[in-house]
């Protein structure tokens, strides 16, 4: 057993600053374009009666299925005793507060009346899986506060892996919670099916890993983490899993909607006649998201590094169009109020494909969310002791909160 | 003072007041009204079931009445932005793809006595009334939209944009979702029938028939009896209180 | 005396304000001032509604959403129809205007209200109107608008 030092980001205060004015900038954007959208109404954005749930829902559930990806790394050290990952641990359950955060502030800020948020925190309707998300999400954060907390105090730190494991299970049914808004809907073709939970958990999987990797990668740059050959090995492999794990799972999905005969027009569009959104689903979730990080990874063209930074990059760039098809996708093909009758003419839109243009204020307050995020790892890793600065041997005696 | 002036005023005064008295007590007589209508002060009852029978048979192409009538008893008026404007209740022309017959038909609130939309909702907003009208209680809805992914019949409209000209008896804004609620306000105040039935019935189309289910000699039950009704959808087993016939 | 009885029976009815309210495209009778106005009390004593309104209005408004209670005594839409201002031609002032009645204590006090997004600020439509238990007040209202459509004529 080798004993672990953590330290704080330490690095030069004009670059500390530059990086948190920056985020500041793109965080005071979406905030502006939240108030300008509730100020204005929803009529300005692209979302309209036909789309009801737009970017800033891509964006929102993204972050919080990320949230619950980048915790695997915790996970594997605490709930599967992985000892490798021990020094990674902390920096993963910050990342997964982080995006947790700045996922519900989307989703809070694109209600039709976010000054009624304490009613949402207030009045439930235990029938919905919505009232149990809201319990899932912030006794999520609850969680891993404090699992943060027993990693890097070392009074409690006998607690930690209880925690963990606790928190392990926690994710686990958090985003079964996340995928069921989706599963639940039984008057959507596109949703109305259990799949998509096991199918939203293994996407966290592969997406947070990938986040994962990408930020150290990124903390890297101007501060030297520890990160040995054996673990950047091991996320190749665990990268590997979970691509697998996805595109079984989505085949799956689509393969079960095909059996569904109420089903099976939606298939059709999403596989093949629906323009833009098969597009989306084919080159950008299918083949962006999982064949071609599979391919730069298998081949060996590229160095172990750059090759995973590389399919890391794609993963994420996938799963934007992931969201893209499942959320988006799934509203634009038109629900079938009439089996065995064509809608010739509505005034409502009934028997058209809607097209979904999303406004610059949805893509800012998206993005806003996303610099919320880094800074809430920003402000944290030069905070706190987080990052793993190096591995020693047991032998050595020193504090495990070296500032060093 | 001016004695003929004053009998002159007199007079115009007894006839006034007699026309007056006929149009309070008498005109309202000749109608006769259901005896389900519930004073003010009460609450509504599980005793009462609101329903709509549609007879798309009598349904006519081009007539927009009840689409109309809703818009002015309710104020929905939009900002001629169809894709963001309120809809609660829409014509739909369809036809079959085995007898190519084509049928109008209006389409609004199903009001389901399972529906979807109330049990997404996380703060319970949306909610089926006692008496079977599912409505939307707009004090505590946040405006998630999630009832508007969960709703089979798209029957659901988001205000999309600031309101001012709301009417007193119909109340509507921002950030809110709304939906046909059978002219819930109207009916609590004793009347018997929706602003789209009724608007029906004068064009004398009558193919809505609004009433309660527990009153056997109701419009709706009337014409339950007469046509075999079906629900859409209802492989989803919904139990929706506005039944069609005819397609 | 019968004759006297008599025409001040028709001015105290006919320009009563308290018996009549504005309609669509109708100027009011009253002008520069509200209903509320001429009253010593409202719907329950001076000092429990300045402190207690809004709990008057948050039971109405459960009750009426959720039960279907539509009684007057406490409803938003009377409270605007006693309390709402007329210009001097007789159109109605929002309450939620500068000094007006809503306005001006809350801006005072500092307490934002949420009701008037949805609610209308002045009387607007037709006054819904019971079919079965007509009130004495209603009567009252309905002959004098059959009065003035006949005077009109």
């Amino acid at each position: 057993m080798k004993k672990l030092i953590f330290g704080k980001y330490l690095i030069d205060p004009k670059i500390f600053w530059s990086q948190f004015i920056l985020l500041g900038f793109f965080i005071f954007l979406g905030f502006l374009s939240s108030l300008y959208m509730e100020h204005e109404g929803h009529y300005i954005t692209g979302m309209n009666n036909q789309i009801v749930w737009g970017m800033p829902h891509m964006f929102a559930v993204l972050l919080i299925v990320i949230a619950s990806g980048v915790l695997n790394i915790a996970s594997l050290s605490s709930a599967f005793n992985k000892v490798p990952y021990k020094p990674l641990a902390p920096l993963s359950a910050l990342l997964a507060l982080a995006f947790l955060v700045a996922g519900l502030v989307i989703l809070v800020l694109d209600l039709g009346r976010p000054n009624r948020l304490i009613v949402a925190m207030t009045t439930f309707n235990f029938k919905s899986i919505f009232a149990w998300n809201i319990f899932l999400y912030s006794g999520f954060a609850l969680v891993l506060i404090i699992y943060i907390w027993t990693m890097l105090d070392r009074e409690v730190n006998s607690f930690s892996k209880s925690v963990g494991t606790f928190a392990f299970a926690w994710r686990i049914i958090l985003t079964t919670g996340t995928g069921s808004i989706f599963g639940f809907l039984v008057a959507r073709e596109a949703y109305a099916t259990a799949i998509l939970a096991p199918l939203f958990i293994v996407m966290s999987l592969s997406y947070g890993t990938s986040v994962y990797y990408l930020t150290l990668r990124a903390i890297n740059i101007k501060f030297k983490t520890y990160m040995s050959d054996e673990l950047i090995e091991n996320f190749r492999s665990l990268t590997i899993i979970f691509l697998f794990a996805h595109l079984y799972f989505l085949f799956l999905y689509h393969i079960t909607n095909l059996y569904i005969a109420k089903h099976i027009n939606f298939e059709i569009f999403i596989l093949s006649s629906g323009g833009f959104y098969t597009f989306a689903f084919w080159v950008g979730q299918v083949f962006i998201g999982i064949i071609l990080p599979l391919i730069i990874i298998f081949s060996n063209k590229l160095s172990i590094k750059s090759s995973m930074k590389l399919s890391s990059i794609l993963i994420l760039i996938g799963s934007f169009a992931a969201m893209y098809v499942i959320i988006i996708g799934g509203q634009a093909y038109p629900l079938t109020i009439f089996p065995d009758h064509i809608i010739i003419e509505s005034s409502f839109y009934d028997n058209v494909v809607h097209n979904y243009i999303p406004s610059i204020y949805e893509f800012i307050l998206g993005l806003g969310g996303v610099a919320l995020a880094l800074i809430i790892v920003l402000i944290g890793i030069t905070n706190f002791y987080i990052l793993p600065t190096s591995v020693i041997s047991k032998d050595t005696v020193t504090s495990d909160n070296t500032d060093k | 003072m001016n004695n003929k002036d004053l009998q002159l005023s007199r007079r115009g005064f007894l006839v006034k007041s007699f026309s007056a008295i006929s149009v309070v007590y008498v005109i309202p007589n000749l109608f006769t009204h259901a005896e389900a209508a519930k004073p003010l002060d009460q609450k509504v009852s599980s005793s009462t079931k609101w329903a709509m029978a549609v007879d798309v048979d009598k349904c006519v192409s081009g007539c927009t009445a009840c689409v109309d009538a809703c818009i002015e008893e309710n104020g929905l008026y939009g900002f001629d932005r169809p894709e963001t404007d309120s809809q609660w209740i829409r014509k739909i022309k369809i036809q079959d793809i085995k007898t190519d017959k084509v049928t109008t038909l209006p389409m609004m609130c199903q009001h389901c006595e399972n529906p979807p939309c109330c049990d997404v909702c996380p703060t319970g907003a949306s909610f089926r009334r006692i008496d079977g009208i599912v409505m939307v209680n707009q004090h505590t809805c946040i405006g998630c939209r999630y009832c508007m992914m969960a709703c089979p019949f798209k029957a659901r409209s988001f205000v999309h944009e600031n309101l001012t000209e709301q009417l007193t008896n119909a109340p509507r804004g921002k950030g809110c979702v709304e939906s046909c609620n059978f002219c819930a306000n109207r009916i609590d105040h004793g009347s018997d029938t929706t602003a789209c039935e009724e608007a029906c019935q004068k064009e004398g189309h009558q193919a809505i028939s609004f009433g309660d289910l527990s009153d056997s000699e109701s419009r709706v039950n009337k014409a339950l009896r007469k046509k075999d009704h079906k629900r859409l959808r209802a492989d989803l087993m919904l139990k929706q209180r506005v039944t069609y016939t005819g397609f | 005396m019968c004759k006297f009885i008599n025409s001040a029976l028709i001015i105290i009815i006919t320009l009563n304000p308290l018996s009549s309210s504005a309609h669509d495209g109708e100027k009011h009778v009253m002008k520069g001032h509200s209903k509320a106005d001429m009253l010593d009390q409202c719907v329950e004593p001076t000092e429990m509604m300045q402190k207690e309104h809004f709990v008057f209005l948050y039971h109405q408004r459960d009750e009426t959403v959720i039960d279907g209670i539509r009684t007057k005594q406490h409803s938003l839409a009377n409270c605007i129809d006693c309390h709402v201002s007329y210009d001097e031609i007789g159109e109605p002032i929002p309450v939620t205007d500068d000094g007006q009645f809503c306005q001006a204590c809350h801006v005072k006090t500092a307490v934002n209200i949420d009701c008037f997004t949805c609610h209308a600020t002045v009387p607007r439509g037709k006054p819904m109107k019971s079919n079965k238990s007509v009130i004495l007040e209603d009567q009252v209202e309905n002959i004098l608008i059959s009065l003035e459509e006949t005077n009109h004529e």
